[in-house]
């Protein structure tokens, strides 16, 4: 069970008995004066951050409920509540997360 | 008399200032690079490779090449891409074992098969080798198939495609490579990109952990990792990073001749020419940049090979990886260059279908990147399709429908 994502109604439970909604993209634009390119921006663009990420998620295999999640993408664990996600910490990261675990050359 | 392990390419000085640089040293990038420098004399070019060439999606993949795709804009550059390979093993005079031993897909709906009767009309349409099967036609070509009631699914039918096959990748990868530096390329292996400069809107140079290079042409050709190279220049894509899982067996004598898939089963498979049985599809559905392997997925894959082939039953595998498919809303690549960013261009967004169409679009961005100005055929890739609501039907492949829909 390393793989878990803890849902706020059933607790932790293995991650396949969830669907991923994609990362938390903020509040819906406003429907007047809603251009193509910020519907786009919004709808379908993303920020791929590699490290920890807010996301949506949805309990399929359980009560149903949708909940986000602070989750670090490099190593599919989920955050402890009140953790700030690294592009909140540190503006100057360029949203890039944190970096790569370090190259080991093994050849 | 040994031979020991021999790199096909040499090194060469770290120089401050190339006239083209590409980040990411795989098939794409070495691609771009080795027809840069074959068809357009752009030899002062640079391959920054941040782990080393062949490490991402270039090594990882199951090597399948194939040209049956379902819009015709796609049908277009993979079909050139498989014509491509034989012509490549030639002029790098390097054997990619190209074993073009055809495709077959099964349907086990009603509604997978209406898929496929779109995605053949398309293939023959455009000039592409594509047909329908019955069920006792997929037996003919895989005789292991079990065509009667008993799997959950039962097999209604398949869609055969001739020209398709299997290509060597890591050979793909040594053959570029070697190509490219022959003709004056530099490779510079772990190496990373740290940034990208730019200036009143153009491209003027990358920051990498070696020092900086002055540059007024930079291709992204980064892979799994093309959305976060894009942010380095403020440039969001609409790309999701899935891992990808594949595996391969103990060695078998000769028994699988095709690649055979199923997309109801989220499974396919052929057999190397070393006798492993290669497998892999399902992605892991939630976006991460780990290359994990969970033991759930084994399971998967080895219910789905034994129910359509019951013969593999007592079957081991022998390891599993898995990679990253940067899988974009429309499962179409971006190709896209000097939009936003003047010299920048991209080329991302590939999701599974990266290593088939990688020489090809190699070819087309080379020239892209020499005369600005976007060949026709990689044209609908851009990015702006997203905002002007033009995304492309790649989505409707028959591995989304199955007897749930």
């Amino acid at each position: 069970m390393s793989f878990t994502i803890t849902c706020p109604i059933c607790g932790k439970r293995n991650l396949y008995e969830f669907r991923f909604g994609g990362e938390d993209r903020g509040p819906r634009p406003e429907e007047t004066d809603l251009t193509p390119e910020t519907w786009a921006q919004w709808a379908m663009m993303n920020d791929n951050v590699s490290g920890i990420q807010k996301e949506w998620w949805y309990h399929r295999d359980g009560c149903g409920a949708w909940f986000t999640v602070l989750r670090d993408t490099c190593t599919n664990r989920e955050m402890e509540n009140g953790t700030r996600p690294h592009d909140a910490e540190n503006p100057a990261s360029n949203g890039q997360g944190r970096p790569y675990p370090p190259f080991v050359d093994r050849l | 008399m040994f031979f020991g392990p021999r790199r096909f390419w040499g090194d060469n000085p770290f120089k401050s200032s190339y006239e083209a640089v590409i980040i990411g040293g795989g098939v794409h990038g070495l691609a771009t690079a080795y027809y840069l420098a074959r068809d357009h004399g752009l030899t002062d070019v640079a391959v920054i490779e941040r782990r080393y060439i062949g490490y991402g999606g270039a090594g990882r993949n199951t090597a399948i090449v194939r040209a049956n795709q379902r819009t015709p804009e796609n049908v277009r550059l993979y079909s050139e891409g498989l014509k491509l390979w034989p012509e490549l093993i030639d002029e790098l005079d390097f054997n990619l074992m190209f074993f073009d031993c055809g495709n077959l897909n099964l349907a086990h709906s009603e509604a997978g098969m209406g898929a496929f009767r779109l995605q053949v009309a398309t293939a023959q349409f455009m000039g592409v080798r594509s047909e329908l099967l019955d069920a006792k036609q997929c037996q003919e070509l895989v005789p292991l198939l079990d065509i009667s009631d008993r799997p959950k699914y039962p097999i209604l039918g398949g869609m055969y495609h001739p020209p398709g096959g299997t290509v060597r990748h890591d050979a793909v990868v040594w053959g570029l490579a070697r190509g490219a530096w022959a003709r004056g390329v530099h490779i510079h292996q772990q190496t990373e990109v740290t940034g990208i400069d730019t200036a009143d809107g153009r491209v003027t140079g990358v920051r990498t952990t070696r020092g900086n290079i002055r540059t007024p042409k930079v291709l992204i050709a980064t892979g799994a990792y093309g959305a976060q190279t894009a942010r380095l220049v403020g440039i969001r894509l609409p790309i999701q990073v899935l891992t990808i899982q594949a595996m391969v067996s103990q060695p078998l004598k000769p028994f699988l001749h095709h690649v055979v898939s199923s997309g109801t089963y989220h499974c396919y498979c052929h057999q190397s020419l070393k006798g492993e049985l290669v497998t892999g599809a399902h992605m892991d559905p939630w976006p991460n940049y780990t290359t994990q392997v969970t033991a759930e997925y084994l399971k998967h894959q080895a219910e789905a090979l034994t129910d359509l082939m019951p013969a593999l039953k007592s079957l081991k595998f022998m390891r599993i990886w898995s990679g990253l498919a940067d899988m974009t809303p429309d499962m179409a690549p971006i190709i896209d260059g000097n939009d936003p960013v003047e010299g920048l261009y991209l080329d991302c967004g590939w999701g599974y279908f990266g290593f088939k169409s990688g020489p090809i679009t190699g070819r087309y961005l080379a020239r892209f990147m020499v005369e600005e100005c976007c060949p026709d055929i990689l044209q609908p890739f851009s990015l702006k399709r997203y905002r002007e609501n033009r995304l492309m039907g790649e989505i409707s492949t028959p591995p989304n429908y199955g007897p749930w829909n």
